[in-house]
């Protein structure tokens, strides 16, 4: 295994960059995605809490089959 | 561990690590945090606000303990130390207890049932080889991800293309052979799935530690109290959402409305996406996604852990050749992470937690690949 470090990176290492290059994207997704989808119908809400709503769930799961 | 996580690992165990000088102080980004539960609260639903904020606590469970699923099964392989292993039994152990009642008491809440298959026989013994090159699962990704580390940062768009890839050639795959899934809540009742997934566990645990030594340490508080938290918050997951906690759907559903919004997918003539559940959530914002609030939710937790670590030591750079090795296994991984019904999260932990077949199956397949997987690792000097 490699657990060799270096010393501590400044504010401008690729590293730190990195992690800034991928806040950004996720935050562009995200806004490119909320301005482009159809506006929510705050009153279609589903409940706070799905146990005891007898609302069945309707989210997706890893899970799902194709079928 | 490559170079990167490991370093992170050794950096967080240190009892000097939130003492570092140069740490970043929390409060802009828990700010940033009630903030964007507010606007959820405010501009989405009341739901996807909490599950958010559960998706945070996992992150930060799964950063602080350093809840490696991958890293687990490594060290009882490689080191003959099933303290890892047996904080997942645990935590499986723990999630059933909470879940499987749940389940017998409320009609409307969902397992995590996935098909008996050729799919999930090959998607998980691939998973099982490529999250130990990658270095993570999906839960693992995601918060190392959260943490900064460069190679999961670099998997995770790979990781969400192969997931979306699988879901498009799932139906394909299916129909290489498969059966109805099974559930164990359903079929004998919630006693008896319990007690037989707990015996089941117990055999897991035990073989684990027979394996590695009856003298070498078994228990370590930080895998403990991880596997209690996760617990906990899958619990509150099922209770809110309706359904188990889940990575992969999410990372998917991203690729894929990407995929749409450029032209290069017509979802209407895909099997999977032309579903009216699939093609709903295709067309509607990803903040109305349970698992892809909850994914957020996992950067942001492993974030805010990850902000008292600033001053901890870089890792050691990746070679070029680990660099496209490790995010050629991030991409297989999203795929096979479709085809096998799961990741660590969605298969192993919520699939045997609520009582599915498709759990029991996956594990051994994808402790299987991993067997090859730490050759490969070895191999490329991971």
């Amino acid at each position: 295994m490699m657990m060799t470090a270096t010393p501590a990176t400044p504010a401008t290492s690729p590293r730190r960059i990195l992690r800034l290059l991928f806040w950004a994207a996720l935050t562009a997704f995200l806004l490119w995605d909320v301005l482009g989808a159809p506006a929510i119908d705050l009153r279609q809400e589903p409940p706070l809490i799905a146990a005891g709503s007898g609302q069945a769930a309707s989210g997706g799961h890893c899970s799902m089959p194709g079928k | 561990m490559t170079a990167s996580s490991g370093s992170v690992v050794r950096s967080a165990t240190s009892p000097a690590a939130a003492a570092l000088p140069g740490a970043a102080p929390r409060w802009p980004l828990t700010g940033a945090i009630v903030a964007f539960a507010a606007f959820l609260l405010w501009s989405v639903a009341a739901r996807q606000a909490l599950l958010f904020l559960i998706g945070v606590g996992m992150g930060a469970a799964l950063a602080a303990a350093r809840f490696g699923f991958t890293t687990g099964w490594r060290q009882l392989v490689e080191q003959r130390d099933p303290r890892g292993v047996v904080g997942q039994v645990t935590l499986l152990a723990l999630a059933a207890m909470l879940a499987m009642p749940l389940l017998g008491a409320f009609p409307e809440l969902q397992a995590a049932l996935g098909p008996p298959s050729v799919s999930l026989l090959v998607g998980a013994f691939v998973f099982g080889l490529t999250m130990q090159i990658a270095d993570g699962c999906g839960s693992g990704t995601l918060y190392k991800a959260g943490l900064g580390v460069p190679l999961n940062m670099g998997i995770l768009p790979l990781f969400a293309l192969g997931s979306f890839l699988g879901s498009v050639h799932l139906d394909a795959w299916l129909g290489l052979g498969a059966m109805s899934p099974v559930g164990a809540v359903e079929q004998w009742g919630v006693g008896p799935a319990l007690g037989a997934t707990l015996v089941a566990l117990i055999l897991v645990g035990t073989a684990a530690r027979g394996w590695a030594g009856w003298r070498q340490p078994w228990i370590d508080r930080r895998w403990v109290w991880g596997a209690v938290a996760l617990a906990v918050l899958a619990t509150l997951n099922l209770l809110v959402a309706g359904q188990p906690w889940g990575v992969v759907y999410g990372f998917g559903l991203w690729a894929a409305k990407v995929a749409t919004a450029t032209g290069f997918f017509d979802p209407a003539a895909n099997a999977f996406w032309s579903q009216p559940g699939h093609a709903q959530r295709l067309a509607q914002t990803v903040l109305l996604d349970v698992t892809s609030i909850t994914n957020i939710g996992i950067l942001a937790g492993a974030l805010w852990v990850a902000a008292r670590e600033r001053a901890s030591a870089a890792p050691r750079p990746l070679t070029a050749t680990q660099w496209v090795i490790g995010l050629a296994a991030g991409f297989v991984m999203g795929y096979s992470s479709r085809l096998a019904f799961g990741c660590n999260v969605g298969a192993m932990l919520s699939g045997i937690s609520t009582g599915s077949l498709h759990g029991w199956i996956w594990v051994p397949m994808a402790f299987a690949g991993t067997l090859i997987g730490l050759r490969v690792r070895r191999r490329f000097g991971f």
